[in-house]
């Protein structure tokens, strides 16, 4: 007998009241609202899936390109391109209600006001059980980041809207502050269940021949490999900060990835750009973590989280 | 949709910069149509897949023109017959004709015609008339294949082969003699807006498979957007991936 295959393990995490399989959720806006990755596994295997940020009325985004390919990394401009909260309801929301996982909402605004009504909205949906905060977009220029860059403005708007929150509320940290620490305490006084961090981070790609951006919205999001060590010092730092529970991301590629953010302070992690080059990486990553906290016989992802040793 | 292993069984070189890839499947493919595309994933550094049209298929292989434009597509010529390359496929809505276009008007510029090659393969009971534009005689390329499905007619810019002209000056000078039922259309941008033109003056309706810069090419992302008027004339922007890439030349903002 094998004793690898015998060693049972505990892949599930609780946070906020909300039971996931495993900590694997895969992030907004690179997994759409689940359908189009579900033709290509059981979805229903992951711990969680993030819906791409969701506002009050319909957005059509930004012009293309909105994808430029960086030395280990990718840079979009997508822009917050949805349906608005009523066409999720009519498009979206059946099919959601269909699935066997964690379907967090994530709400995005250009004022508070917006932010308010789509957080009440989209948290009184039976299929949802948990909104994530995006103050953190790059990506527009009204709202999203403007949210999320002092400490006080983080504060308030969490404040705001957690009067109409009726399920656990995540906070989406921007990376692109001055102090990631603040800003996680800013939450959590806001009255945030839970933080999720990072978003990406500024960048901008250049075409010199043509002396133009690569990006019509001329900067960007950087997301991918490349910003993972960033991630992680942010993960750390905003541990040390606050009591409430982490969700990681930020370059996850694989399960030693998934691990090192569990180790710097999460409890679970979201995978982005991995879904975007790879489909079948939500699925992938399941299973190798499974099989890893095998190999390295660690009974239960709590072992983990926050085990780091300075 | 599927995430298919193939070996790369075939590389041959088309004109100066242009590959020919056949990739053999071992497992049947997933069923594909006329003018949809794959999407091949590279190594290494290249993070992001790079989405091919497919210009030949069978049930267990595909064929993919690969023009070097850049440090992925360059990577890909540099590989050699044996390498295992994943893709997923078919992907996109594809050339779809109805039972009155009967006479079809194949129109590519450069190695936009390769989409175009599998619409007489999807739709092998129609009239074809290919009409090809190439910069100069050292790109012309396809001639043979197009050749099989019709009448073919071959333009280079510069005139040093076929008639001179860009191809679309010289299908406006044809077009009343031909009477086509429908035009389906790949190349570059100017060449597309030219076709606009016509397809407008001359009332035949034109389809055109499109090329935007992917990421997931499953439609979930949305950063392949283009801008497309809707019947209620207003603007959206529709997944090239899944929405597209073949969208009707008279709705899509170019």
């Amino acid at each position: 007998m094998n004793e690898q295959t015998e060693y049972t393990v505990d892949t599930a995490v609780r946070i906020c009241g909300v039971d996931f399989k495993n900590p694997i959720i895969t992030a907004s806006g690179t997994f759409g609202f689940g359908k189009e990755y579900a033709e290509f596994y059981d979805i229903n295997a992951l711990g969680g899936i993030c819906t791409k940020g969701l506002t009050k009325e319909r957005r059509e985004g930004n012009a293309s390109p909105r994808i430029a390919e960086t030395p280990m990394g990718m840079l979009n401009s997508v822009g917050l391109q949805n349906p608005g909260v009523e066409g999720f309801i009519l498009e979206d929301v059946p099919f959601l209600s269909s699935l066997d996982t964690v379907v967090i909402g994530n709400v995005a605004g250009r004022t508070e006001e917006d932010y308010c009504y789509a957080v009440e909205k989209v948290s009184a949906l039976d299929c949802i059980r948990m909104i994530e905060l995006n103050i953190s977009c790059p990506n527009v220029k009204a709202g999203g980041m403007a949210f999320g860059v002092l400490p006080e403005s983080v504060e308030k708007i969490t404040k705001a809207v957690k009067k109409y929150c009726h399920k656990p509320l995540m906070v989406k940290l921007s990376p692109n502050v001055a102090n990631i620490a603040d800003n996680a305490r800013a939450a959590e006084n806001g009255g945030a269940d839970c933080l999720s961090l990072i978003n990406t981070v500024g960048g901008m790609a250049v075409d010199w021949r043509r002396r133009r951006p690569v990006l019509a919205n001329v900067c960007g999001g950087l997301s991918g490999p490349a910003v993972k060590p960033i991630a992680l010092k942010m993960v750390y730092e905003a541990h040390k900060a606050v009591k409430i529970p982490i969700v990681g991301m930020g370059g996850i590629m694989s399960a030693e990835d998934v691990m090192e953010f569990l180790v710097a302070g999460a409890t679970a992690v979201e995978v982005g750009s991995a879904n975007i080059f790879d489909p079948h990486t939500g699925i992938n990553l399941v299973n190798e973590l499974t099989n890893l906290m095998k190999r390295c016989k660690i009974k239960s992802v709590y072992e983990v989280t926050g085990s780091l040793v300075v | 949709m599927k995430d298919v292993l193939f070996t790369l069984a075939e590389k041959k070189l088309l004109c100066d910069g242009v590959w020919e890839f056949t990739l053999a499947s071992q497992e049947a493919l997933p069923p594909i149509r006329c003018g949809q595309f794959l999407h091949l994933k590279l190594d290494g550094a290249f993070l992001l897949r790079r989405p091919f049209c497919i210009y030949k298929y069978d049930t267990h292989s595909v064929s993919l023109v690969v023009a070097v434009v850049g440090g992925g597509t360059r990577r890909l010529a540099e590989l050699s017959a044996g390498t295992r390359l994943s893709a997923v496929l078919p992907i996109g809505n594809g050339f779809t004709l109805e039972k009155k276009h009967r006479k079809i008007l194949l129109l590519g510029g450069g190695v936009g015609c390769a989409p175009l090659a599998t619409v007489p393969v999807t739709y092998p009971d129609r009239e074809y008339v290919s009409y090809l534009g190439f910069s100069r005689a050292s790109n012309v390329m396809f001639e043979k294949e197009f050749g099989a499905f019709g009448k073919t007619v071959v333009g280079t810019d510069d005139g040093s082969y076929g008639r001179g002209g860009y191809i679309t000056d010289i299908l406006a000078a044809d077009i009343d003699a031909l009477c086509p039922d429908i035009i389906l259309t790949c190349g570059p941008t100017p060449m597309l807006k030219a076709v606009a033109r016509l397809s407008h003056q001359k009332k035949i309706p034109a389809y055109m498979s499109g090329e935007s810069h992917m990421g997931c090419g499953v439609g979930a992302c949305l950063v392949c957007t283009c801008a497309v008027k809707q019947p209620d004339g207003t603007i959206a922007n529709k997944r090239a991936c899944v929405d597209g890439p073949v969208f009707n030349l008279e709705d899509i903002l170019l």
